[in-house]
């Protein structure tokens, strides 16, 4: 054997030559950071991509390219075509959506990114308001590079709890679970910034209706748990106990921070389906106005009460207007299929079931403390 | 009983080294992409089903240890031509031989298969065949120790894997757990059935078992290893459950992997990458064990050296890995291995074992006749 050893090794070495891979140079790749798809004016598929080009020598560019063909892959085929430097999308983290797109069926796009191992689970997704095409190429005064700008917005804004988190994970997750349809936020351009406008709620993949900006604190408190948010509300004159104070006014606009929630969910009649939500917020209150004495412990229950009231009713108002678009973007699908044996439940059964649905909003709020000034 | 197999202390490992034998053979391949082959049965109560197939790995190692402790120091080939005879023994043992090409090869390709559908979609199969039979060649030619030594290193390097599966808990609910015991047994059973495949690498005892030092702590190792290798597929079973949708489980084909892609560090932005190429280290002891428990056998059966034998062996595999090329064989593949293996691995060894115990105690009544006489 030893004497073939040698022989062996030169049977094997041509394979180091061979072996090399396909290799993605910084500088010879464009980064597709931000895809935008919509409906093609020509072809079925028109996708908008923030392409950054590193150059060594200046500073990076980004090219926003518009391609038109019937599946993803031809589009990136077709902006190869127009650019100087090989596209990759290892670094994509932000999927946006033509509103008309997105109202005719998401599902295949959802499909094709969870399929490619090179797109990672956790780039968002969005609806942008109207079409992504506009929003993208707008020449912006001070964003350089949108793709990244997007991207940033997105994921300051879920950190800080003020909008709803959508990554491709979880949209896909949704998308294939029985009890549960998908949200995502909604952007759109506004004069010189990008902003998000609120929520775009789906039924079985496709677009229904839309959530206001500031409904995304009530989605959120049914949907699961507060770490540190920020929210205000206003309570209106039914609402303001009598006594509360001597001269009572038409409203009085409250801000809370560092607001810690747990939700509680139960069934408690399958027929119906009927469920229980019950919500305990912990919370600081840092504004008020007119001033209220909040050193008084009676003044500051029955602030209490009132405010727990405001939010069930806002809470209810939020669920009531999901089921009236059959959008289940709470869960309660999922959660009547784990609470119910042998309930074999499909999304067509769940929405019919859903319209029905009742639930009991309760919620018990606790001011912990005010600022550092009464 | 005159085929049983002398060593000098050498050439024994310790026994407390069975541990990570037992463990990382058992660990391999299959942990990828397990979790919806055994949901398709057992839906969200999959769970139960990976408890059941552990709970079958400890009583099949039982009857193992007790078949191979009636031999004092002999492994399954030894067993078989014992029991039934030269002829119908040998016809087992290579029927078991076959069995350890083909695991060999199923792990093999299915690496090649997780590299080119993760990482390199352009490398072709063979540059990484001949890549890993390479390495797998120089382990052989170690020796059994060095093997262990691998096995050894496998499971210490590969620890820093389970805390990983804390990051998908922050995507995850328990509602998706309920309710518990929803399937019937029936579908439970089919579910733990459907574990073979990836729970299988711990009947490496039946050939390893003469080569330990202290046999009296063999089923203390041995339970060890499948008690730990249940909690890991256990663990990894749960946080698939909570983390996907029962939909979104079916369609994925490397639930674990899929699991690992959401992990990114700052210096470190898809983790599943490193995962997929570090996997190179979990798989290599049980390629390495498998080639050598066909060694074992066919030394039984013919005059063969190491090095012809493993080169041979080895060249089979590669041209093997060259004709099965497609997703869908390779699934094939695994499927058939997975319905022989329930045969080989967990039914035959208790059947083996009740044919032992008759016979020891027929023997022994002979002896005593022939005493008497």
């Amino acid at each position: 054997m030893k004497k073939y050893r040698f022989y062996f090794i030169i049977l094997f070495l041509p394979s180091l030559l061979i072996g090399c891979v396909e290799t993605n140079i910084l500088d010879r790749v464009g980064l597709v950071t931000l895809v935008g798809y919509d409906v093609g004016k020509e072809e079925r598929m028109a996708t908008t991509s923030a392409v950054r080009e590193v150059n060594p020598e200046f500073q990076s560019n980004v090219e926003v390219v518009t391609t038109e063909n019937s599946t993803s892959k031809g589009n990136r085929v077709k902006t190869n075509r127009k650019l100087s430097k090989k596209v990759v999308v290892g670094q994509m983290r932000v999927v946006l959506f033509g509103e008309e797109l997105a109202k005719d069926d998401i599902h295949r796009y959802i499909d094709a990114h969870l399929e490619n191992p090179t797109v990672s689970n956790s780039l968002y997704m969005a609806v942008a308001e109207g079409e992504v095409a506009p929003l993208l190429e707008y020449e912006y005064q001070n964003i350089d590079d949108i793709g990244q700008h997007i991207f940033r917005l997105l994921e300051q804004n879920i950190e800080q709890e003020n909008m709803i988190s959508s990554t491709l994970h979880e949209v896909g997750r949704d998308l294939y679970s029985e009890g549960e349809d998908i949200f995502m936020p909604i952007i759109k351009r506004e004069e010189e910034l990008v902003e998000l406008s609120g929520i775009a709620i789906f039924k079985n993949g496709k677009m229904v209706s839309s959530l206001r900006p500031e409904d995304t604190f009530y989605v959120k408190l049914i949907g699961g748990n507060y770490k540190s948010g920020t929210f205000e509300t206003i309570l209106t004159k039914e609402e303001i106990p009598d006594d509360l104070m001597k001269n009572k006014p038409d409203e009085i606009p409250i801000a809370f921070d560092a607001l810690t929630s747990e939700k509680e969910l139960k069934l408690i009649n399958k027929n119906t389906p009927e469920f229980d939500l019950n919500i305990t917020i912990k919370t600081r209150l840092t504004e008020i106005y007119p001033d209220v004495n909040i050193g008084d412990p009676k003044t500051v229950k029955k602030l209490e009460e009132a405010i727990s009231k405001n939010l069930s009713r806002e809470i209810s108002r939020v669920i009531a207007y999901c089921q009236s678009v059959e959008s289940d973007i709470f869960a309660f699908g999922d959660k009547y299929r784990s609470s119910v044996r042998n309930s074999k439940l499909t999304k067509e059964k769940w929405h019919e079931l859903y319209k029905n649905m009742k639930v009991n909003v309760k919620v018990d709020l606790t001011i912990l403390r005010s600022g550092v000034f009464e | 009983m005159n085929n049983t197999i002398q060593l000098s202390p050498k050439d024994m490992i310790n026994a407390y080294l069975l541990f990570f034998v037992v463990h990382s053979t058992q660990i391999g391949v299959g942990v990828h992409g397990f979790q919806r082959i055994v949901y398709q049965d057992a839906k969200h109560d999959a769970w139960i089903s990976v408890l059941l197939a552990g709970l079958a790995t400890h009583i099949v190692a039982f009857c193992m240890i007790k078949t191979l402790e009636v031999y004092g120091s002999n492994d399954l080939y030894g067993i078989q031509q014992d029991v039934y005879g030269k002829w119908i023994g040998n016809f087992l043992n290579s029927i078991y031989i076959l069995y350890c090409f083909v695991a060999f090869f199923s792990v093999l390709r299915n690496y090649i298969e997780v590299i080119q559908a993760w990482i390199f979609p352009g490398i072709s199969t063979w540059f990484l065949s001949i890549t890993l039979l390479l390495i797998i060649i120089y382990a052989f030619t170690g020796g059994l120790r060095v093997m262990v030594g691998i096995s050894f290193f496998s499971v210490i390097l590969a620890i820093w894997v389970i805390p990983m599966l804390v990051f998908p808990l922050k995507f995850s609910t328990m509602d998706s757990l309920f309710p518990i015991l929803e399937v019937n047994i029936i579908s439970l059973l089919k579910g733990a059935h459907s574990m073979t495949f990836t729970i299988i690498g711990f009947e490496i005892l039946n050939i390893i078992y003469p080569f330990i030092k202290d046999k009296k702590k063999t089923s203390k190792y041995t339970h060890l290893a499948l008690l730990s290798t249940t909690f890991i597929y256990l663990s990894i079973m749960l946080v698939s459950i909570m983390y996907y949708t029962e939909g979104k489980l079916l369609k994925t084909v490397w639930a674990t992997l899929t699991l690992f892609s959401f992990i990114s560090f700052p210096f470190m932005e898809r983790f599943e990458f490193v995962a997929v190429c570090f996997w190179m280290l979990i798989i290599l002891p049980n390629l390495c064990l498998y080639l050598w428990a066909a060694y074992r056998g066919m030394i039984r059966l013919v005059k063969v050296s190491s090095t012809k034998f493993v080169w041979i062996f080895s060249t089979l595999a590669f041209f093997g890995t060259l004709m099965v090329q497609t997703r869908p064989q390779i699934n094939t593949m695994n499927t058939y291995l997975g319905k022989a293996a329930f045969y080989i691995v967990f039914v035959y060894p208790v059947l083996l074992y009740l044919i032992t115990m008759l016979k020891k105690k027929f023997t022994s009544q002979k002896e005593q006749n022939n005493e008497k006489i």
